[in-house]
């Protein structure tokens, strides 16, 4: 078993590895309970984990075993004079909060918010921290489909929303994210409740978050739930039969129209931008 | 089987306004029930028509917080509990340690079910840490549930894979809202939700002490928007063009 594996790219003055016997399979109840054991010895006073899934929990069951304090979602995170302070996003990104907590504090420090280092170097240790037994077991571990889009990577993304009458609509708007060059994504209904488009398609608070170039929102109101996943975006642009669309007020460019006309009459636009295409 | 489900009656975010200083206005701010907490009830209420049993709604929060109950029994719940408290939401420990004295006094319980995070404050951290209080396993962000006797399975979903795991009753589980399609009550259904018990504990009689917060606000501003906010006008065709040559000029094109 390896807690974590040491990833290319980490920048750290030392890296310890943490081992113990068993599979590679590692729940964040085991993560969180051999990180406890390293730190029991290592005394450190920040631990900061990724703001995934796993990793908030791994962090919260961690801050409860220590006994110490734990912060979620942090960006901008300092820790001096004794006090780990930071910022994060509340409210379904509605409010910046600062956020202050006493060392030692565990943090998860909210996805995308620091450049990758590509630095090198730094020594590596292996620490053995024993069995652990989180009393889940793991039956199954599937990836997600790959070939799906990966929102996070790409440069534009066309955005669906209940706007879209019909799940036979959606390679419209899939032909309008391939003209830019981009992906499909889609707000929460047309993942969750209508099942026309996979999981991983879903941009907002409990989804994913994305910041692309273009971000074009097409028949998506404008929940905060829905902002909070794409409001780092560069530009934003909405179409909407609705004029008073909250997603207007989150948005650079706004076309009060038909997404059924306005999405065909952009693609030509884009196409006649391109001009004919040259005779080979 | 006996299920604790825990929900929280937190600040209604579409509702949020700025005051004169530039930060949301949180005193008498208007609350609801988490968003995701409702898809948490729905689980409940269906293992319990799996399986029958009991369905126990438990809540931290002040004495407002009530309504949030109500809305838990509405859909179904058979009694509720509330902790009374004025603890900011920001203690998660403090919330954890509460919510888990309170299950243990109103159980014992096979099973209890939390949503994976809060539509306010959306920390995740009270489900797992109501687990390490209560000393029970964890599953958490299940999208798939079923219990089975004495051991429960689930489908975990995370952000580049899914995970079937299975764990021993009694235990913590956090549901995300893909889970299921929370119901509306009736009418009838959100009358009769008065007439069901509702249990107060205090903080003294659940013997948690008070003790100072473990992760402070100091300071909250309304996030500000710099978006244009043009509106492109014309024909489909005219906004297009317009719409295109815009793009272009910001150069994402």
């Amino acid at each position: 078993m390896e807690i974590g594996r040491l990833r290319e790219g980490v920048r750290a003055r030392s890296k310890l590895l943490l081992k113990g016997p068993g599979g590679d399979d590692v729940l964040p109840g085991e993560a969180a309970e051999a990180v406890f054991r390293a730190a029991s010895s290592l005394r450190p006073s920040v631990i900061l984990l990724g703001a995934t899934r796993n990793g908030r929990e791994t962090a919260s069951r961690l801050a409860a075993k220590l006994g110490w304090r734990c912060a979620s979602e942090v960006s901008k995170v300092t820790a001096k004079a004794g006090e780990l302070a930071a910022e994060r996003s509340v409210y379904a990104g509605k409010v910046v909060a600062s956020v202050a907590c006493a060392l030692p504090a565990v943090a998860t420090v909210k996805t995308g918010s620091y450049q990758r280092s590509d630095a090198e170097g730094g020594t590596v240790e292996e620490a053995d921290v024993g069995a652990v037994d989180g009393a889940v077991r793991l039956l199954s571990r599937k990836k997600k489909e790959a070939g799906g889009p990966d929102l996070k990577k790409a440069r534009v993304i066309v955005s669906a929303g209940r706007g879209v009458k019909r799940k036979e609509d959606l390679p419209l708007l899939e032909g309008l994210a391939r003209d830019m060059g981009g992906a499909l994504g889609c707000s929460r209904p047309l993942s969750s409740d209508l099942g026309w488009l996979p999981e991983e398609c879903h941009i907002g608070l409990t989804g994913v978050t994305v910041k692309p170039e273009v971000y074009v929102a097409v028949g998506i109101s404008g929940q905060l739930q829905h902002i909070a996943g794409m409001k780092d975006s560069k530009i934003v642009v909405a179409i909407n039969t609705d004029r008073s669309a909250p997603i207007f007020q989150a948005s650079d460019y706004g076309i009060v129209g038909d997404l059924y006309q306005v999405v065909p009459a952009l693609r030509k636009a884009l196409a006649a931008r391109k001009g004919p295409a040259p005779a080979a | 089987m006996r299920i604790a489900v825990c929900v929280k009656h937190a600040v209604d975010e579409a509702e949020l306004k700025a005051g004169s200083d530039g930060a949301p206005v949180l005193a008498g701010a208007a609350c609801k029930m988490s968003t995701f907490d409702k898809n948490a009830v729905e689980e409940a209420l269906r293992l319990k028509s799996a399986h029958s049993g009991e369905v126990v709604a438990v809540t931290a929060g002040p004495a407002d917080a009530r309504r949030t109950l109500k809305e838990a029994l509405a859909m179904g719940a058979d009694r509720g509990v509330i902790v009374g408290t004025d603890a900011p939401s920001a203690d998660t420990s403090r919330t954890a340690g509460l919510l888990a004295a309170a299950v243990r006094k109103a159980g014992p319980f096979d099973l209890v079910i939390c949503s994976e995070g809060s539509s306010d404050t959306y920390s995740g951290q009270v489900p797992p840490m109501l687990a390490e209080a209560l000393g029970v396993p964890y599953v958490g962000y299940a999208r798939k549930l079923q219990v089975d006797g004495s051991v429960a399975r689930a489908e975990r979903l995370l952000e580049d894979s899914v995970e079937e795991v299975e764990a021993p009753v009694p235990l913590v589980v956090s549901v995300v809202s893909e889970i299921n399609e929370p119901r509306y009550p009736t009418l009838i259904q959100i009358m009769q939700a008065s007439k069901k018990q509702v249990e107060e504990y205090s903080q003294d009689q659940l013997g948690v002490p008070t003790r100072p917060a473990s992760v402070r606000v100091t300071h909250m501003a309304m996030q500000t928007s710099n978006r244009k906010r043009v509106t492109v006008e014309g024909s489909p065709e005219e906004a297009a063009s317009r719409l295109v040559q815009a793009l272009e000029r910001e150069g994402v094109l």
